[in-house]
């Protein structure tokens, strides 16, 4: 294969398995807050904005991923 | 997502600056600091609209500042605060039509979607913990006592040094510069209405990032300062 084919094939792998990470992670986040408001309904709002910052720092793995895919694809 | 380049030699070394990120980065900074200026002139007792709206932004962040680092954090609110309300103008603005305004290369977009804007916010964060943790202990900072443990632990700060400000750098780059593509995806697919709930998403992300790198700040500081490592 040409070395832009292999590159292509690359970026796609990188961001397939970063965004696995990505998922289990949100899909815990998701869990523990489910629990936390299941349990206790008064602290929905307060978990809410912890499990956005959660999400966030557990979304930036795929988005590290996602700079590797960019970058494989613009050489 | 390219950016204006322009390249200049000083003493025989050459220099590459991104003029739209200096461009838009002070359209971001005028804005704070007029925001700033004029929120500021006739304080009074019985504060006005514009001056209660202030007290309640200044006492969301003493209160984040009371809830993660528990005594002795007055001092670190400046830092902390214009790092938080700079990011979130900056990624704000990149939902602003200021791509209508054409330049030679590139487009006009938030400042935070090149990497060396995030990359020297990171390192002034760096600086600034590293800076306090001495302040506050003196040598100690680097290494407690000698034993193999405490030498160990003073090795893996050592790595820390490098990779918290690399992750901070990348993890705000990368968010704005995703959403920017994802846009585009959208633009791309439909113009007219299919960028705008993609456009909406951007607007969370601004503050969920500004938070996020606002809280990881005061976490590497409050870990710095605290008494325990």
């Amino acid at each position: 294969m040409e070395n832009l084919q292999l590159a292509q094939l690359g970026a796609g792998i990188a961001i397939g398995f970063g965004a696995i990470g990505a998922g289990l992670g949100i899909g815990v986040a998701t869990k523990g807050l489910m629990d936390a408001v299941s349990r206790q309904p008064e602290v929905a709002g307060k978990a809410f904005g912890f499990f956005l910052l959660g999400a966030a720092l557990a979304e930036a793995c795929a988005l590290y991923a996602f700079v590797i895919a960019f970058l494989l694809l613009g050489k | 997502m390219e950016h204006w380049l322009y390249t200049f030699s000083v003493a025989g070394h050459s220099f590459t600056v991104n003029l739209d990120t200096i461009f838009t980065m002070w359209f971001a900074m005028i804005c704070l600091i007029i925001f700033a200026f004029i929120a500021t002139r006739n304080l009074s007792v019985v504060p006005g609209k514009l001056q209660a709206f202030c007290e309640k932004v200044m006492s969301f962040f003493w209160g984040v500042m009371d809830t993660m680092m528990p005594a002795d954090n007055k001092q670190h609110v400046p830092l902390v605060a214009s790092l938080f309300l700079f990011i979130l103008f900056a990624n704000l603005m990149g939902q602003l039509p200021l791509r209508i305004i054409h330049i030679k290369q590139g487009e006009l977009a938030s400042p935070t979607n090149d990497i060396n804007m995030t990359a020297a916010m990171a390192i002034i964060v760096l600086i600034y913990y590293v800076g306090a943790g001495l302040l506050k202990k003196g040598p100690k900072f680097f290494l407690h006592d000698f034993s193999f443990v405490s030498i160990v632990m003073a090795l893996v700060e050592l790595l820390e040094m490098v990779t918290r400000p690399l992750s901070l750098a990348i993890r705000l780059f990368a968010n704005i510069f995703a959403g920017e593509i994802l846009v585009s995806i959208a633009l791309a697919a439909s113009a007219y209405f299919a960028p705008l709930p993609v456009m909406l998403f951007e607007i969370l992300v601004a503050f969920i990032q500004a938070t996020v790198f606002m809280m990881l700040t005061i976490a590497y500081v409050g870990s710095a300062t605290g008494e325990e490592h």
